[in-house]
This record gives structure tokens, C-alpha cells and sequence, in this order.
């Protein structure tokens, strides 16, 4: 150990993202964000695109879509695919831990 | 990056390391081709994700995987590997001699990746100096911003009430003075912030990879998630819990204490409540602007009929009371 610090975070929730922001979250370029929505792919923000905020579950969409396109080359639809079936099945998850069945 | 208690740091005061078989890692014989080493990374990666893997050390697994492939999938990082490791076994105490690495030429995206200080010592020792030297052969005119990094913190649901410190502990890349990257263990306390709850993210400013020239270090984003607790469920700022009432006490109405993470309450329940309804207390959920709900689940309990006085109340209300709970109402 070097050091010890006492820091203090800043708490995200909502849409609290930039692109930028997002992009640097995931090491993405802003052309792959852009790329993805216009095609579709990637839930599409309100407003200007200065103005376009995402959220944490975006983030992790995005992080999740560009890891399959890497890891195993898929093509940006299946990538997108399965980040829809990740996301039913968080949802899922959660109805269970809230019955009390997970 | 945050280290984990099987991650601990192999290298000792010398710089003498375990050696790490990449080939083994992912299954396969040195003499793999590239496409050979990409199927079997495809392979344990689907085995591994951490959104549908099942097995007990699956986040341990994959890192080992993505290190192997990082080095045996880049031509170049692969020639220095097998020509630095011949000989050697996994686990085996190892050292590169100074100056190994001076007939390779490393032109891959270096060691700035955001999975970066997920890798081991071993991998930090061989392949360290290549996105710094990189860096530092720009001559600092070259500037970008760290990478943000990522991580999971487990809390416990009373610190979302009360707030909290937690310590966690950090592998950072650092890059020194001659372009050559280095891992450092670091610890950090973070101060939890009373209201934090699963969906959110804390952001440590400046707690990612380190910048390149006078770039800013990158941010590390922190996945709020509650452990596992038997009494209550969590969603958002909401909180359920089950409530246990006697008969008397759902048919009479009562009020009942109530144990909540920050203290105890008194609950009025009213006169005819039944086993599933659900009972609203505004405002006593997980604190914030707004604060959560506390959502109680009415579980009517009967008082089992083992003595003779019991026997005769249940007998008492079965002739008195003429219920036939199968009639519909």
C-alpha cells in the first residue's frame, strides 16, 4: 500500500451521462455511439445530440454490445440481440429477488 | 481493479514472479494458430461472462483468459512470451533478465487498456513499458485522459441509511519517469453517501488509469449492489419486507413494532387486513429526495393447536363463527 486517501464520490443515477461522458466510461468513440442509434441498435436519447443524456443502463448496454462485437465478432445486430435478452433477463432477475425467489 | 483476496500481488521485494502459461489458460498447444487461440478465447469467454456463468470462480477465470489472449492474440507480444518462457512451468518463481525485450518491436495498443489492471504482475513485468514508452516517446506532446475504470462495491442496506466508509483495494497503473508502467497496490476509503441504492454509480474523479503527457487521469465508476440479506428486498429506494401478525391482531387491527435497518417503528394495522396486503409507510425506504417507501407484505401466522386451551378456541370459532374461507365473496 502507498497511500491512503478518504475520497468522496459523485452519485449517478437517471440520465446522467454525456456522450462524451459515456464514451470515456467505455472506452467507445462518439462514432460508435452515433453509428448504433442511427442504425437502431442503441435506445435513442431526446433532444440535440449536444443535449443527449444516457443513463446507467445504457452504459452498461453499451459496455455489453461493444465487448461482443470485440470478443467475438459479432456483427452489431446479434450484438444488440443479446444485450435485449441481458436486459429481460435482469429484469427477470429482479422480479425474482423482489418475490423473494432469487 | 479492485483486487479481489485471490488476486494478491505474487511478486516479491526482488521482482521475482510466477510464471503464467497463456497457452494453458486457454487450452491450447503452443504451436496454435491465431485462429485456434481466437476459437478457444470465444469459447471460455462464453463460459465465462459474468452475466450468464454459473460457475463459482468465473470472474477470476476470465480475467486470466482476456490476459492470455491480450499477449498470445498480438504477434508480436506473442514472439516475446514464448521466447522469454521457454523452460519455464506455471507457478514457477520467474524474472526477465534486464533488457530482454530489446529485439522486439511493440507497435499493439500497448498497456493502457481499461482491463489493464486487471492483469497480473507477470503481465505488468513483460509488457509494462510498451504503451508508456509509447507515451513518453511523444515527448509529452502528445496528451489523452486516462481510461475510466470499473468496478462493483458491496454494501451492506443499513449503510444506504446511514452512510458509510468502505476500503477498497486498488491495482493502478502507474507510469514512471522512464515510460515504463508499473502496477501499484493502493488503498482507497471511500466515503459512502447515506441514500446510495443498486442502479447507481459513484464516480471517483481522477481514481482510473493515469493520463498520457499532462492528460487527466480517468475516473473510476463504481456499481452500487447491496449483499444478499434473507429480510428484506430492495428495489431502488423501496424496501419489502413480510410482516407477521397474529389472527387476532389482522382481524382486531393492532399496532405492531416493526424492525427497519436504522431502528425499530410502530405499524398500525387495520382492522381486517389479510395474509398478501400490503401496507405502505411513506417515506421509511432507503432516505434520498424522494425517499423510498417501506412496502409491508401482511403474513397472518396461526398459533398452532397444541394444547387443550388452543384446541378449544379453534373449536370455539369454528362453531361460533360459521367461516367457510373456500366460499367466494
Amino acid at each position: 500500500m502507498q497511500d491512503e486517501d478518504i475520497v468522496t464520490g459523485l452519485v449517478l443515477e437517471g440520465r446522467c451521462f454525456t456522450l462524451e461522458e459515456l464514451c470515456a466510461a467505455c472506452g467507445l468513440e462518439p462514432d460508435w455511439v452515433v453509428r448504433h442509434i442511427e442504425e437502431g441498435l442503441f435506445p435513442a436519447p431526446e433532444g440535440a445530440r449536444s443535449e443527449w443524456r444516457f443513463t446507467v443502463v445504457g452504459l452498461t448496454r453499451a459496455r455489453r454490445m461493444h465487448a461482443f462485437e470485440r470478443d467475438f465478432e459479432a456483427v452489431p445486430e446479434l450484438a444488440a440481440l443479446v444485450a435485449d435478452l441481458l436486459e429481460e433477463m435482469d429484469a427477470l432477475r429482479a422480479r425474482l429477488r423482489l418475490a423473494g425467489l432469487e | 481493479m479492485i483486487r479481489r483476496p485471490d488476486r494478491q500481488p505474487r511478486e516479491d521485494a526482488r521482482g521475482v514472479m510466477e510464471y503464467r502459461d497463456y497457452y494453458k489458460a486457454l487450452g491450447v498447444p503452443r504451436e496454435a494458430t491465431i485462429d485456434e487461440i481466437k476459437k478457444a478465447y470465444r469459447k471460455l469467454a462464453r463460459k465465462y461472462h459474468p452475466d450468464v456463468s454459473k460457475e463459482a470462480d468465473a470472474e477470476t477465470r476470465m480475467r486470466e483468459v482476456n490476459e492470455a489472449y491480450a499477449v498470445l492474440s498480438d504477434a508480436e507480444k506473442r514472439a516475446a512470451y514464448d521466447q522469454l518462457g521457454r523452460g519455464y512451468q506455471p507457478g514457477q518463481e520467474f524474472r526477465p533478465p534486464p533488457g530482454w525485450d530489446a529485439g522486439f518491436e511493440f507497435s499493439g495498443p500497448g498497456y493502457a487498456g481499461a482491463e489493464a489492471a486487471d492483469f497480473s504482475d507477470f503481465f505488468a513485468e513483460l509488457f509494462g513499458r510498451m504503451g508508456g514508452a509509447q507515451a513518453a516517446g511523444r515527448g509529452g506532446a502528445f496528451h489523452m485522459r486516462g481510461e475510466d475504470h470499473h468496478a462493483k462495491i458491496l454494501l451492506d442496506l443499513e449503510d444506504a441509511y446511514t452512510g458509510a466508509l468502505r476500503q477498497i483495494a486498488l491495482r493502478v497503473p502507474r507510469i514512471d519517469p522512464q515510460g515504463r508502467v508499473a502496477l501499484d497496490s493502493r488503498t482507497l476509503n471511500v466515503k459512502i453517501p447515506k441514500g446510495v441504492h443498486e442502479g447507481q454509480i459513484i464516480r471517483l474523479a481522477g481514481q482510473g488509469a493515469p493520463g498520457m503527457g499532462e492528460a487527466k487521469h480517468g475516473d473510476l465508476l463504481l456499481e452500487v449492489q447491496f449483499r444478499p440479506q434473507a429480510r428484506y428486498r430492495v428495489a431502488g429506494r423501496d424496501l419489502h419486507v413480510a410482516l407477521p401478525v397474529a389472527p387476532w391482531e389482522a382481524a382486531l387491527g393492532a399496532v405492531v413494532p416493526v424492525e427497519v435497518p436504522d431502528g425499530r417503528l410502530q405499524v398500525r394495522i387495520p382492522a381486517g387486513a389479510q395474509s398478501g396486503r400490503v401496507l405502505r409507510v411513506r417515506g421509511r425506504g432507503i432516505p434520498g429526495e424522494p425517499p423510498g417507501n417501506l412496502l409491508l407484505e401482511i403474513r397472518v401466522v396461526l398459533p398452532e393447536a397444541t394444547t387443550p386451551k388452543a384446541k378449544e378456541l379453534y373449536e370455539t370459532m369454528a362453531r361460533e363463527l360459521a367461516f367457510d374461507p373456500r366460499r367466494s365473496s
